[in-house]
């Protein structure tokens, strides 16, 4: 019976299908089906293969975002049953937003796809986030990474203070901190004392995985 | 690639582009026949002086000057058909000429190479000719073939083995470049005839058609004008192409080059007429400028205002026109000069709503070919051909209601629509073809690789066997007769 229902689960979010993907976990909760497999046999399997789907060419953007979509809602039911149980293993913690005075969403929210599609727990803080907003999501998730995304040469002075902020906290040591965006550069990065750099999506997974000691 | 089919994608229009007012068409067409009845064209064949004298035409045997009243002119333009059907090998493939459609070809006709194995330059020879009817086959901007470069291995017998070549490799219409003289071209439509089965098929659907050029200034070549009559008095379309040079073979103003090669084209169009009433003939002006110290031929100098005119001239007397295009002077495969020159030429071309068009793949002036060369030009080609197609505007492409959810900021990723629409809405080109790491890749490398796959993986079906027997055998007769 469960196995019925975890290749349902696979399938919905292969297909980008959200709400089916929420209609199912409910049901699985309601027939006590545990909600870690249902995570590890259902979600994650559905997610990685639309990862492989993605990087070999058959799947584009939408089906990505639209896969990491159901997944996330799946996941928003799932998580708090896990309370008391057993945590689903992630690849590490990240934090991630674009910085204070800047709008720009997508980029930031595809490498929080692609990051989720690689097992990784991905705390999306939004648009627009002051140095605090950064620090307090670190404090209160315990993340061990932190993305933060600039789109507009004005804000990429926004990076910097990120960096200050973070060290001022006393949290240099526990989190590394990723930048991007179409303005950002390796040496920029390097000149601001970021600890890494990614120039798109798929490039990020693999700055990140690096960070937490991950296989390539 | 392999989602690519077998089919032609001409550029249709409804778009036009209108370079000559009407006033300045009709002084234009006063000029040639002023230059018709007053100049004369030097026709060097009995056969043509003696079609005139019998229809009134003022003939100097001596000089073979003719010089034709404005009543005969006119009278005989009267019977050139504005429109009629190439026929293709395949019929799913003919050419009914109509508004708004422009066919293209390649170019031609080269007669150097650089071969594709060895890189090395080399003259070129039946094989090449073979080779690139099957990449013109395989090519959906292609919707018929032209003799792309010369066999030079085969004597004077060649433009028949182009032609059988083109056949065997090729399902579309074949437009010879090179078939000269009254003798080979009755093989010719020999060859035309045993592929269709009956001269009356021949008439009905050619499945060839002939480039007939004169020698500016305001000569007929004999053995292109012969050939051409027995080819249109079997119902095949010829072209009377005129290549004036401004300032050498032609005044150096455009207005007097353009008026002295249309006397050109159409004194041998109306000799067709007067063979053959009714004979089907495109109009065609190439004409080039040449450099004010040395003479040389200059294809495409920063103004060539008049490029297109040409198209305009012969609608104007009631003919299809042929234009040119893509005819670059560089020699490299794909320096910024051999884009930069042509690349608005397929876009106006059809704008100027010319029936059909050569000519891509060819470098240095028509004469080299490179083979990747043609699948480069053909991004220009569909880059035209896109910016025609029409935008679909209805709710569900409008998709108000997708916007209205997504609102303010966000981004549309994940919507449904999206998911159905994105896949198909960017359309890449030869030079924007990514490798593994996202970067583009060399354009001529992935032209170089295309090549390579439609070598391999394209065999157009070639005539039946019976079919190839017979022509065999006129080739034979052919080579008996003509190689001595």
């Amino acid at each position: 019976m469960s196995e019925k229902l975890f290749e349902a689960l696979i399938q919905a979010v292969i297909d980008g299908e959200e709400e089916e993907a929420e209609a199912l976990v409910r049901q699985a909760l309601e027939q006590g089906v545990d909600p870690l497999a249902c995570i590890n046999e259902g979600l994650m399997k559905g997610i990685e293969e639309v990862g492989d789907l993605f990087s070999n060419g058959t799947y584009f953007l939408p089906e990505l975002i639209q896969g990491a979509g159901a997944m996330k809602a799946a996941l928003e039911i799932l998580e708090p049953e896990l309370v008391g149980k057993e945590q689903r293993e992630v690849v590490g913690t990240v934090v991630l937003g674009t910085v204070a005075g800047d709008q720009h969403e997508i980029g930031k929210t595809l490498v929080g796809t692609m990051l989720t599609a690689n097992g990784f727990k991905v705390i999306d803080i939004g648009v627009d986030q002051k140095a605090d907003d950064f620090v307090a999501a670190i404090e209160e998730s315990g993340a061990n990474i932190v993305g933060a995304s600039a789109l507009l040469t004005t804000t990429l002075l926004e990076l910097k203070r990120l960096i200050d902020s973070i060290a001022e906290a006393g949290l240099a040591e526990k989190v590394k901190v990723m930048i991007g965006g179409a303005p950002v550069t390796q040496d920029f990065a390097k000149e601001i004392g970021a600890d890494g750099y990614a120039d798109d999506a798929i490039a990020a997974v693999a700055v990140a995985r690096k960070m937490v000691g991950a296989a390539a | 690639m392999a989602t690519e089919r077998h089919v032609i994608e001409p550029i249709t229009t409804s778009r036009q582009l209108r370079f000559l007012e009407e006033a300045q068409l009709d002084t234009l067409r006063e000029a040639t026949l002023d230059i018709l009845e007053n100049v004369g064209v030097r026709f060097d064949s009995e056969k043509a002086l003696v079609i005139f004298a019998e229809h009134g035409a003022n003939v100097d045997r001596s000089s073979q000057i003719v010089k034709l009243p404005r009543d005969l002119v006119l009278k005989a333009m009267a019977n050139v058909p504005r429109r009629f059907t190439l026929g293709a090998r395949d019929p799913d493939l003919d050419l009914p000429l109509k508004e708004g459609v422009t066919y293209f070809t390649n170019d031609g006709c080269g007669h150097n190479v650089v071969d594709f194995e060895t890189g090395e330059q080399r003259a070129s020879a039946l094989a090449d000719v073979a080779m690139m009817a099957r990449i013109n086959d395989y090519l959906p901007s292609m919707s018929f073939c032209w003799t792309m470069v010369s066999a030079q291995d085969c004597g004077a017998t060649a433009p028949l083995y182009e032609m059988d070549a083109a056949w065997k490799n090729n399902t579309k219409h074949y437009q010879s470049v090179t078939m000269m003289g009254e003798k080979l071209c009755r093989y010719g439509v020999e060859m035309a005839t045993a592929l269709r089965g009956s001269l009356e098929e021949v008439k009905r659907r050619p499945p060839m058609s002939l480039i007939c050029c004169t020698i500016a200034p305001l000569v007929q070549d004999k053995d292109a004008l012969e050939g051409a009559m027995v080819l249109a008095e079997a119902g095949i379309p010829v072209v009377i192409m005129s290549m004036p040079t401004m300032g050498t073979t032609a005044p150096a103003t455009f207005a007097g080059a353009l008026a002295l090669a249309d006397a050109e084209v159409i004194s041998g169009t109306v000799l067709m007429q007067l063979a053959t009433p009714g004979a089907r003939v495109f109009h065609c002006i190439l004409h080039a400028w040449a450099d004010p110290r040395t003479g040389g031929y200059v294809g495409y100098p920063l103004d060539a205002r008049t490029r297109f005119a040409p198209v305009e001239i012969a609608h104007h007397w009631g003919m299809p026109s042929l234009g040119g295009a893509c005819g670059t002077e560089s020699a490299e495969v794909a320096s910024w000069q051999a884009a930069a020159e042509v690349a608005t030429d397929p876009l106006l071309v059809s704008m100027a709503s010319a029936e059909i068009v050569t000519g891509l793949g060819l470098r240095a002036t028509y004469t080299l070919l490179y083979p990747e060369a043609i699948i480069l030009d053909s991004d220009l080609y569909n880059q035209a051909r896109y910016s025609h197609l029409d935008m679909e505007i209805s709710p569900e492409t409008l998709a108000v209601d997708v916007s209205a959810k997504v609102g303010a900021g966000g981004h549309f990723l994940g919507e449904k629509h999206t998911r159905k629409y994105m896949r198909d809405a960017l359309v890449r080109s030869n030079c924007q073809e990514l490798d593994a790491a996202g970067q583009y890749r060399d354009p001529v490398e992935v032209a170089r690789e295309k090549v390579r796959w439609i070598l391999e993986n394209h065999h157009p079906e070639p005539p039946a066997p019976e079919v190839q027997k017979e022509l065999d055998r006129i080739l034979a007769a052919a080579d008996k007769e003509l190689k001595g």
